[in-house]
């Protein structure tokens, strides 16, 4: 009874304060106050401003005027009968989805090629990372340019060769969305490649040589020992790249300003930027954001059950 | 010892150049000129501003377009906006209506009531004062290809109906190979260059894009008119003319690949001369229509590319802000000014406009008929702001901006134009989203 309301010390502090004669904070204080002030920090810069923009969300606010007033969830019913917000989802999601789906096909290939030794591979690694240390307003400029209908490169090599007879419109209905996927295939398929040939150079040779022996062709080597040693890298690539590309703003942007047929790749982050910032909606344009997180997070949900589903095989 | 008296000298010289720099009075401008001649002569008028007033500085920075409402509105919500801005002159009444701008009216004071265009004295004058002023004035111009035009014996459309059967006759297949190598007229296909033209075409088809109650007027027989007009001339534009955007459509025309241009203007008469074959680059080749109406219209309508000076209440040297306008507007800084892009910038004073030192810059003279057709759209109040139709909206409809930014008029000419969808369902999708925006920002009752 006497000891209640007193601090039990552990045994450690007690031998350290009995040794040196001073007084000390017991080490989990000590170790939950040298963390404090990052997680504050944290939380100041992170949290607040995801859980300001939820709160926000809920009232019809002026992006920049201190007007505001509480609508509740009218904001999000607005959202799920808004037309325009179900074609931007629809386009992020052919715009992400076809672009994962490339970056990985190509940042794999290119991952196998330069996991080869031959004469010039270091230089090729160097030169293949180029297009994802570009920035991108860099990249997608550079883009327009060769993409130009009238004087751009790839319409004269196309016509040149015969592959096309006559100019194609690259930033017009029918041709932007392959050429925002294509611009940023050529951007991000270098994180694919770097994440895949740092794996391939740990993968044991024993296992190739083992199916060599097991009369097993490149083709087969590659299907059987390659790819299920690649998949746990994989996994988190194809899941960083999905958030990426499912919330890009900037090349699907870049790509719209001083022409382009921004009606035909008005992704979701597009739209909600659009409501925010053009239609001075930050309540609506907070609720698009908070929906965006949300089929963000479900997801993900499936994605890491279908994983794990399959990891149980 | 010496090191001490290093040390307090360079403490004291600090803290004498901190004050220096305080006692200095920033003034900072944001335009959106942004050819490298323009903003060489505006720093230099700035420089010589600040010769003539010790301690206040210009600072100017010149931005783009798309960048700048953006920018003007993160500013006024952090609480410190620049002394003076460019804006559209929708923006002007807009920030007006919240109480955010001071009158200019000192400036106007200064460079002569009488003196400045009728025209642009309507440009943010609310209750009688001025809250912008219209730094240049430029009317956009239907330009066409004489040397095409004479050649198939067109003459000047009064109509929609004779612009589109120009469009078609100056679609052509000019080396026989064919295919269509020139097209009839080059479209803009973004967002803003759509709504300055809606707005025009509207006005010209004696239309209204809203009533007296705010509604959305979208439906209207005028507006699908206009919807079935641009329908009609976009087949005759470039294919992919909707992901064209300002430059690209002058790009159209001195690359010869579009015989007219709908929404030209007077900037294009350097572009042409910078970049079409030299033997092309003049007015014989390029010259400019009077542009036609609609058929429920009686009169030409154009826009005016005419942002207005804008000084911010907030600011902190708002008087000294008003002392460099007046400087800008003196007659030789002004022209140095206006002679950056003579034939895109209209000067707002009559003075200049007459005084032999204007009327003799070479160019001017090159490109006369272009300035003409501007003074005449001026003169005759046919030019009007991007979406204002009328006078009174530039004060009863606030909401203008908003509008704009959307990019729902955008929608609904793509819908009827490139989706080809009819224009009454294109008009209809996009009444109840422009209705739904009105409703949200209290503008429409509910």
């Amino acid at each position: 009874m006497a000891d209640r309301g007193r601090t039990i010390e552990a045994p450690s502090t007690r031998a350290a304060r009995a040794e040196s004669g001073t007084w000390r904070l017991p080490e989990p204080v000590t170790g939950v106050l040298l963390l404090l002030p990052a997680l504050l920090l944290l939380l100041l810069l992170t949290l607040y401003p995801v859980l300001y923009g939820a709160w926000i969300s809920l009232f019809n606010k002026h992006s920049f005027f201190p007007e505001q007033s509480f609508v509740g969830v009218a904001n999000y019913a607005a959202i799920l009968s808004d037309v325009e917000f179900w074609a931007s989802v629809r386009r992020g999601a052919v715009y992400s989805l076809t672009t994962i789906a490339l970056q990985i096909v190509l940042g794999v290939g290119a991952a196998v090629l330069l996991n080869e030794r031959f004469p010039g591979t270091n230089i090729l690694r160097a030169i293949v990372i180029f297009p994802y240390v570009v920035p991108t307003v860099v990249a997608v400029i550079v883009w327009k340019w060769l993409l130009d209908s009238q004087f751009g490169l790839v319409n004269y090599v196309l016509q040149s060769t015969g592959v096309a007879d006559h100019p194609i419109s690259w930033m017009g209905r029918d041709w932007i969305m392959t050429s925002l996927i294509l611009v940023s295939v050529w951007q991000f398929f270098p994180f694919v490649m770097i994440g895949v040939l740092a794996r391939l150079q740990t993968i044991p040779l024993e296992l190739y040589e083992a199916a060599t022996v097991d009369g097993a062709s490149a083709l087969q080597r590659f299907w059987h020992v390659t790819l299920p040693q690649l998949k746990s890298v994989l996994f988190v690539i194809v899941l960083l790249r999905s958030i990426w590309m499912f919330t890009k703003f900037d090349t699907p942007w870049l790509m719209i300003q001083g022409g382009g047929a921004e009606t035909y790749i008005r992704t979701l982050p597009v739209y909600t930027y659009l409501r925010t910032f053009a239609y001075y909606e930050a309540g609506l344009g907070s609720a698009m954001a908070v929906a965006m997180f949300m089929m963000l997070a479900a997801a993900t949900a499936v994605y890491f059950r279908l994983w794990r589903r399959d990891e149980s095989l | 010892m010496r090191t001490l008296s290093g040390i307090v000298a360079l403490a004291v010289g600090a803290i004498f150049g901190t004050q220096v720099a305080a006692a200095e009075k920033i003034v900072r401008v944001w335009h959106t000129e942004t050819e490298p001649q323009t903003i060489k002569a505006f720093n230099d008028i700035a420089r010589r501003f600040e010769a003539k007033h010790p301690g206040v500085k210009i600072e100017a920075e010149g931005l783009a377009w798309g960048d700048l409402e953006g920018k003007i509105m993160a500013s006024l919500a952090a609480g410190s906006p620049p002394e003076l801005s460019h804006g559209q002159p929708i923006t002007c009444t807009a920030l007006q209506s919240k109480g955010l701008l001071l009158p200019l009216d000192d400036v106007v004071k200064s460079i002569g009531d009488a003196n400045i265009w009728e025209q642009v004295r309507r440009v943010c004058n609310v209750g009688g004062k001025q809250y912008g002023l219209v730094h240049a004035a430029g009317t956009s111009l239907l330009i066409y290809r004489r040397d095409l035009a004479e050649k198939h014996g067109l003459k000047p459309p009064k109509t929609w109906a004779d612009l589109v059967q120009a469009a078609k006759a100056l679609t052509l297949d000019s080396n026989g190979d064919g295919r269509t190598d020139i097209y009839g007229i080059s479209l803009p296909g973004d967002n803003l260059f759509i709504n300055i033209l809606l707005g025009e075409l509207i006005k010209a088809n004696g239309g209204q894009l809203f009533d007296n109650n705010n509604r959305p007027m979208l439906t209207d027989r005028k507006m699908i008119e206009t919807l079935e007009f641009w329908r009609e001339l976009a087949r005759y534009a470039p294919p992919g003319w909707e992901g064209h955007g300002y430059l690209q459509t002058f790009q159209n025309l001195y690359g010869q690949k579009a015989a007219m241009m709908l929404a030209g203007y007077g900037r294009g008469a350097g572009m042409i001369e910078k970049f079409a074959p030299k033997d092309m680059a003049n007015d014989k080749t390029f010259d400019v229509w009077v542009k036609p109406h609609g058929p429920s219209g009686s009169e030409p309508a154009a826009q005016v590319d005419e942002e207005p000076w804008m000084l911010f209440k907030e600011a902190k040297n708002t008087n000294e802000a008003v002392e460099f306008l007046k400087f800008f507007y003196q007659d030789d800084n002004y022209l140095e000014y206006i002679r950056t892009v003579p034939i895109h910038f209209f000067p707002i004073t009559k003075s200049l406009r007459q005084s032999p030192a204007y009327r003799q810059t070479e160019m001017i003279q090159r490109w006369k008929g272009w300035l003409d057709a501007q003074e005449q759209y001026l003169e005759k109040d046919q030019g009007k702001p991007t979406l204002v139709v009328d006078w009174a909206d530039m004060t009863d409809k606030p909401y203008l901006m908003e509008v704009l930014g959307s990019g729902i008029l955008r929608d609904m000419v793509i819908d009827a134009t490139v989706e080809k969808m009819e224009p009454q369902k294109a008009a209809e999708k996009a009444q109840k989203r422009l209705e739904d925006l009105m409703r949200s920002k209290g503008y429409l009752k509910r």
